[in-house]
Parts: structure tokens; sequence; C-alpha cells
């Protein structure tokens, strides 16, 4: 009762948290991704982009690119348009264009696994190999996202090959951060010269991130009041699963998800999950953007 | 401001429509479907199989099935479980146990075509040529596109022992099979009595008669044109007969792929290049059947 009164109280004053419900625009652009795939790092790289004459960091992020389940739904409404919208949500047909980031699912959940720690959602010492079993079963997350693999399935089922749909993916923007941030130019229909983009590139960089994140993670709304001896910014490093996942934990992950992780490009390396063959790949066609 | 206020109170009460935050229960059942794709009568045959004391009817299926986006939070923490939901919703995690309902989109688009001449959207002489573009975008009804919300569920739940794909056209072929299918996957005994039952009682015929009766208690035919029944000719490929060729391409061209892939076979063949190719079917199981 008392739990009714204040939701509606928030909702009446427009102090609810925007969420799933919150009112699309036409002109809006979201940037979505399941959960530690790179998502931070790519609204720094766009916010860098897109407003150069701004020093973004962790104070501002919220005021250029927010973060829907972070403001409440009358701070949605009034900023500028058109918005720029970050966002974790499992398929919403009412985005209208939509920039996607993917990751390997293996190095997602070694990621994920710190970020529980740091919210304290699991204990220190909670088993990984347990914590990934939890995950794949979609049995653990308090806020539903979607397991990984509905999250992206959903998204690319639905959406890709369209022209208001771009899919990036966060391995591709490591190894070349400039070709992947030129394509994500165009997809904001802004030039950019080699050296704008240079530039939004090392305002955007791991280093950079992270010390910011010292500064001022008692200013973002992501990190306040979490444990600071674990960063939100991990180790930016690509195939971290390889030395970290007990091989039973990788085993589980690819034979749930192996038939997306093959078209994306992501390569299996356990036996039984090898034979996750997709049956009718001749006709998908999505992995073509990395080819 | 005053429709503000008035919203508020709703909420304080538990009157208005939970809609997409319903509150889930682990033993619901959803049973979904694109707009316009027999979910209607799917709803009367599983609400005669299911409640056959309770006569089904226009004035009452809001209750029997009902749907998050018309019946009240109260009323909706009020019903009897293990309750079975009626949405249009595109994918959600939350709803584990899920009846789907696809159907042939060259029939989705005219029946939908029609059913807005109902709903007074649009005139008798308003073109299909100029309303099938707007369809194709998702801009006629506010679940998005036909193709959007089929595969949005096929991807993430196809194959999965609580994910039943039923085809419109399969159910109108066989019925009794199609809803003994509906039975077990509801773990409810489909005797041939009970099936035959449940099936008289949600024809055509009879649906269209207890509009007559009950037109106004029903937020799907309350204030609609009554002209035009609700349940029109109930029969799988009209669009051979009652579409301009131009158009059955446009839509053979957009969706190829998962039409093909749910086992509908084009007019058209591959000539067109298909616009949104780019389908992965591979995330899905097999193909249907």
């Amino acid at each position: 009762m008392i739990y009714g009164i204040k939701r509606t109280t928030k909702y009446l004053l427009g102090i609810d948290i925007a969420g799933r419900s919150l009112a699309v625009y036409p002109d809006d652009t979201f940037i979505v991704s399941y959960p530690r795939s790179g998502n931070t790092w790519t609204r720094f790289l766009v916010a860098n982009l897109l407003y150069p004459r701004e020093t973004v960091s962790f104070a501002n992020i919220e005021r250029l690119i927010p973060d829907a389940e972070a403001v409440s739904s009358r701070y949605l409404k009034r900023i500028q348009r058109p918005r720029i919208i970050k966002s974790h949500e499992y398929f919403d047909h009412r985005y209208p264009k939509v920039l996607y980031i993917v990751r390997d699912p293996r190095d997602v959940l070694v990621s994920y696994y710190h970020f529980s720690r740091k919210f304290r959602h699991i204990a220190d010492d909670f088993p990984l190999e347990k914590y990934v079993h939890l995950i794949v079963t979609g049995t653990l997350e308090a806020t539903n996202w979607g397991t990984w693999a509905e999250n992206v399935g959903t998204w690319l089922a639905a959406r890709s090959g369209r022209s208001t749909f771009l899919l990036l993916r966060y391995e591709d923007m490591l190894s070349d951060a400039h070709t992947e941030l030129a394509k994500l130019a165009d997809f904001f229909g802004v030039g950019a010269s080699p050296e704008q983009l240079q530039r939004a590139i090392d305002n955007s960089s791991a280093d950079r991130l992270r010390e910011l994140e010292k500064k001022e993670s008692s200013e973002w709304v992501a990190t306040r009041n979490r444990r600071s001896d674990i960063p939100m910014i991990g180790s930016a490093v690509p195939g971290k699963w390889k030395s970290v996942l007990p091989a039973s934990a990788v085993e589980e992950i690819e034979s749930a998800w192996g038939s997306i992780m093959v078209q994306l490009g992501y390569e299996l390396v356990t036996q039984k999950a090898a034979n996750v063959q997709p049956p009718l790949a001749a006709t998908a066609g999505f992995g073509k953007q990395h080819e | 401001m005053i429709r503000y206020l008035v919203e508020g109170i709703k909420r304080a009460r538990g009157l208005h429509s939970p809609g997409r935050n319903l509150a889930i229960l682990p033993d619901d059942i959803f049973l979904v479907s694109y707009p316009k794709s027999g979910n209607t009568w799917a709803r009367f045959l599983i609400a005669n199989f299911l409640y056959p004391d309770q006569h089904p009817d226009w004035g009452n299926i809001d209750r029997l099935i009902p749907a998050p986006e018309v019946m009240s939070k109260r009323d909706f923490e009020r019903i009897p479980r293990p309750r079975v939901i009626r949405t249009h919703d595109a994918f959600n995690p939350r709803y584990k146990q899920v009846i789907y309902i696809v159907r042939d989109p060259r029939d989705v688009a005219l029946s939908q075509y029609h059913h807005h001449r109902k709903r007074k959207l649009i005139d008798d002489n308003y073109p299909f040529e100029s309303f099938l573009p707007r369809f194709l975008a998702g801009e006629t009804n506010v679940h998005g596109s036909w193709k959007q919300n089929v595969a949005s569920w096929l991807a993430a739940r196809n194959g999965d022992p609580k994910f039943l794909l039923l085809r419109y056209e399969d159910m109108l072929l066989d019925t009794p099979r199609e809803l003994s299918r509906i039975g077990s996957f509801l773990g409810v005994e489909a005797t041939a009595e009970r099936l035959s039952t449940a099936i008289a009682h949600s024809s055509p015929k009879e649906m269209r008669r207890l509009e007559q009766v009950h037109a106004d208690d029903c937020g799907l035919t309350k204030g609609t044109r009554q002209d035009l029944p609700f349940v029109r000719t109930a029969k799988s490929g009209n669009w051979r007969s009652d579409m301009p060729e131009s158009s059955i391409m446009a839509i053979e061209a957009a969706w190829a792929p998962l039409m093909q892939f749910l086992g509908y076979e084009l007019a058209f063949g591959d000539q067109t290049g298909p616009v949104e190719s780019a389908f992965p079917v591979s995330a899905m199981g097999g193909p249907v059947r």
C-alpha cells in the first residue's frame, strides 16, 4: 500500500525512473547493449564526437547521453532533442534508431561477475562457475534485460539489415577504433575528419576513463555508493575469459548461446558446443557485416 | 493537469490497466500474437475449452482471458490461477510460458485493413495500396510491424518446451489437433467431446452471433461499425483473390526469409531483392515443420 502511494506520488511528480516505459520520440537514437558490453565507452566516444566543445566526463554524461534506467521520466522529457539515450533493454519496437554494441559473452560474464561484486549483488567469494550458471539460465539478475542471447537475438532478428540499425562488435572497436568510429559518425550523420575521430578516441581512452572514475565516482549515478575498490571501467582487453573462466563454464555458455556466437564471429572452443551448427545459416546473412 | 491527477488517483486505487508493468505470477500462461492473427478465435477456443460452464462470449471474454492493456490492475489480482493472459507484445523475457500464434502476413495485412474500416479509422474507399506501406512500416498499430513481433519471439524462444508455436492456418485446417496441442501445453486432458464442444462454441458463425448480442460489452467491438463483423471470413489465403499483385510483391520483398521459415510459400519467389534480407534464422531452432 505504502509502496503504491510512493509509486503514484513519484509518477505524478514525474520523478519515477523512466526505464522501459519512457516516452519515445521519433527523432530519438538509442545506444543499446547487454550490460558489460562496452556501452559506457561507446557513450563517451559518441559524446566526444558529437559535442566536441564539452569536456565529457562522468559528471555530465547523464546530461549528454542519459541512461533511461538512471534518470526520471520528467528529466528525459525535458532534455534537448534530438536525444541520444543509453539503454540495456531487450528488443523494444518503439526505438526508432538503434546503435547496438555486442561483445563476446564469455568476456561479458567475466566482467559482469566483477560488476556484481562491485554492486554487492554477490559476495566476494561467490564461485565464478556458479555465477555463470545463474546468468546463463537467467535466474540471477534483479533487473530483467533478458539473457544475453535473448537481448542480442531479439534485436538482431527484428532489426538487422535496416539503415536505422547499426551493429558494432566491441572487439572490432578495440582493434580498430578509427574504422568503427567512422561508421558510427556516419550513422549519426556527422562528417568527421581523421583528426576529429582521433580526438574523440583519445578523450575516451580506457586510461582516461579510469582516471575520471577515480575523481568522479561519487558524482556519477552508476558508481555512487558502490564499492570503490572494484573499478567500473574494467581491463578493456578482449579474450580475458581464456585465462579466467573454468572450462565447464565456457562449455555451458557455448552450448546455450553457441549458434548466435558463431553468427557474430565468436569462435567456439569446446567440442560439444562446436557441433551447434546453425540449421539455416545460409539464409541468415547478418554476419556479412563482419566479413 | 486534471487528466494527470485522474490518472494518478486511478493508479493509487489500482484501477489503471497494468500493461507491460503487469505483475507476473510463475504459473501465468500467455497467449501472444501480432494483432489480426487469430488471437481472438484462440481466446474463445481456450475459454470454451477451459471454462465451458462460463459460456464465454464477448461480454465475459475480457475477464476469462484478460488483456493487460484492458483489464484493471486490481481485477487482475483477483482472477483465479493459473491465469491465461492475452497480449500482442513483442518479446518479453518475463513471459515464461507462451502460446504464440502466427499467421501469413499477407492475410494479416488484409484483415487489419478491414479491421481499420470497422473501427472507422479509414473510409470504405481508402485504397489498400495506401494502407500497405504503413502496415509494412509497423505504423498501423501500436505493436510495431508483423516481422519484428514474430522475429523477436522466434529468436528468443523457438524450440523452448515452454513456447508453443501455432500457425493460424494449421488451426483452421485441423482445429481438433491444434486445440489438443494447446490442451496438453496447458496440462488439461482433451477428450474428443470437450474438443468438439469448444470448437462448436467458437465457430465463426457463433462468434458473429454473439457479437450481435454483446458488442457494447467488449473493448474489441464497442463503438465499432456493426455492419462489419469482427469475425470476418475466418479463412486463409484471402490475399490470393483480394490483394493487388503489387502489394503481394511488396510484402514478400520485405519479409521473404521469415515467411519461408514459417512455411508460407511465396507467390513471386525470390525475384525481388529482400529489403530486410537479414534474418538470423540460425538464432532459432529448426524450421516449423
